[in-house]
């Protein structure tokens, strides 16, 4: 077995995805009274999925990039950012950050203890 | 690095709105100025706002093909221009005011109090939304640092 393994790493990638998935959110609240402004967001769940399939190496190549969102209705502004959507997209997003982190935290002490680092 | 990223977008966030604030607040304390600088009446004043360009960031992370997923730059929002409002000024009949024509009536500013109430409640809540926004970007922060104990 490897130190790392694929759960691991997509450990790994997960936390990046829900960063740049931060960043996005953060970007249309910051925006929500822009007119003109379409609201970003990033899949990076369906990016995963299909990039588990193919072991470590097709998920450490894994990146994940803002996409603009073209579905969510416009306001007469030309805005499509909901507030009370983006923030619970932001709450839902940093609780899942954290549970991943966690995870990641205690696969890393399982880890060490098996190495007789503690 | 995202996070510090997202914390610089809500960052920006918060010096828009705040500015709309401010401009708010100066509409107005000078609903009732007939004479401004120019010695015309006040003109309400509004902030233009757009998405910021990449910035320093973005130019450098283009520059170095680096433009792509993961890596993408703070962007956030940043004031185009404070534009005047180009509606017409309100006619009051007051024929005893010192700036009144000679039919009796005064210009006053084009400010309604009521739209610009509505401005600040607007321009708090985005406030306060930025606010939640960076507090949440600083405990995903901290839940990573602790990754290191």
């Amino acid at each position: 077995m490897e130190l790392f393994d694929t759960v691991h790493v997509a450990l790994e990638r997960a936390i990046q995805g829900s960063a740049v998935r931060q960043q996005a959110l953060a970007e249309n609240i910051a925006n929500v009274n822009t007119p003109g402004y379409r609201r970003q967001d990033v899949d990076f769940h369906t990016q995963l999925q299909s990039a588990m399939a193919g072991g470590p190496e097709a998920l450490a190549s894994t990146s994940f990039a803002p996409q603009v969102d073209d579905s969510s209705p416009m306001r007469p502004d030309g805005n499509s950012v909901d507030i009370d959507a983006e923030s619970a997209n932001l709450a839902q997003n940093a609780l899942e950050y954290e549970a991943l982190a966690q995870v990641l935290r205690t696969r890393t002490d399982i880890i060490e203890i098996a190495i007789g680092s503690r | 690095m995202s996070l510090f990223g997202a914390i610089d977008i809500s960052g920006s966030g918060l010096s828009a709105e705040r500015l709309r604030m401010d401009v708010t607040a100066e509409n107005l304390a000078n609903a009732q100025s007939t004479r401004g600088a120019d010695g015309q009446p006040y003109r309400r004043k509004e902030v233009v706002l757009r998405q910021a360009a990449g910035g320093f960031d973005g130019a450098l992370n283009t520059a170095m093909g680096q433009a792509a997923a993961g890596s993408t730059p703070a962007r956030g929002v940043e004031v185009v221009e404070i534009a005047e409002d180009q509606a017409p000024n309100r006619m009051v009949y007051d024929p005893g005011h010192p700036d009144a024509n000679a039919d009796g009536y005064v210009s006053m500013p084009n400010v309604d109090p009521v739209t610009e109430m509505v401005d600040l409640i607007a321009a708090s809540r985005a406030y306060e939304a930025n606010v939640t926004a960076m507090q949440t970007a600083k405990s995903m922060f901290t839940k990573t640092l602790d990754l290191l104990k």
